[in-house]
């Protein structure tokens, strides 16, 4: 696979899972278009396969707190920051899921528990990112792994 | 009829955002439990019978293959139909899965409706 095929796979599945079961739609952005901020929720997922690697996401505050609103079917407004939290954990799992059942499909893979994280862990090894404008803020994944997934002539 | 339903996941929000959907697609429940793995999903069965389990795989404690088996491994248990609701599409898994004796296989990300025909399908329940 390709980096260009991973990038399309960490995309497609990113806005697969945001508007299938977020109610989400999202909008493609280029990585340097979306801005950073302190207060962004960041949340990591390692998994174990072939490759093992990990998943990073980020997401705006303001677009975290409406996606687990939509999610739980519970205003927003009185959601506590650990519920919010444990949706962006959501997330980034069923994301991750997702693109290893696109790139793993002839073995199994092992997920750990999601967890937040208090900064942006960098770009790991073969990282791919997908970056998109939500309606209420933006979001950003990383997808990285330990060598690149399935090298030409493996 | 009114149908009673187990959802094992280790996630809150998930659990949560499953009953949600269950609720919203009208299906009609005499009961909803709700387990955090394995261990505490058969700890509840001693108690409390199901028409129907909704399981995740990837679950710290007991994990959804060793809860399947577990299940398999009673006789009043391995009655029970089992819908596996997992982040793992990949064709190994599915099979080990059905293999180990669930009923029906859900992959996150889905639209509700799949849940809902899963449901239907695993209970048999007729059509609208």
């Amino acid at each position: 696979m390709t980096k260009t095929e991973l990038e399309y796979a960490l995309a497609e599945c990113t806005v697969a899972v945001l508007e299938q079961m977020f109610f989400v739609h999202a909008l493609d952005a280029p990585a340097l278009a979306v801005m950073a901020a302190d207060s962004d929720l960041i949340c990591g997922v390692d998994f174990a396969g072939d490759p093992s690697g990990h998943l990073a996401l980020r997401l705006s505050q303001e677009a975290a707190r409406s996606i687990a609103g939509d999610f739980l079917g519970e205003d927003e407004g009185v959601l506590s920051d650990f519920r919010v939290g444990q949706v962006v954990c959501e997330l980034a799992n069923i994301i991750c899921g997702s693109v290893l059942s696109r790139i793993e499909s002839g073995t199994t893979f092992r997920l750990d528990s999601p967890r937040l994280l208090p900064t942006w862990p960098g770009s790991g090894k073969n990282a791919v990112v997908h970056s998109a404008i939500l309606d209420r803020g933006a979001l950003t994944a990383e997808f990285s792994t330990e060598r690149p997934v399935n090298p030409v002539g493996t | 009829m009114a149908y009673r339903l187990l959802i094992v996941d280790d996630s809150p929000a998930m659990r949560s955002f499953i009953r949600r959907v269950i609720d919203l697609s009208g299906f009609e429940l005499a009961g909803c439990w709700e387990a955090s793995d394995g261990i505490e999903a058969l700890e509840l069965l001693r108690t409390e019978w199901v028409d129907a389990i909704l399981s995740d795989i990837n679950m710290p404690g007991m994990d959804g293959e060793e809860f399947l088996r577990h299940l398999a491994a009673d006789e009043l248990l391995r009655a029970v139909p089992v819908i596996i609701v997992s982040t793992d599409g990949t064709d190994q898994r599915i099979e080990r899965m059905l293999a180990l004796g669930a009923r029906g296989y859900v992959v996150k990300p889905f639209r509700p409706e799949v849940l809902r025909e899963a449901l239907e399908k695993t209970l048999a329940v007729p059509c609208d």
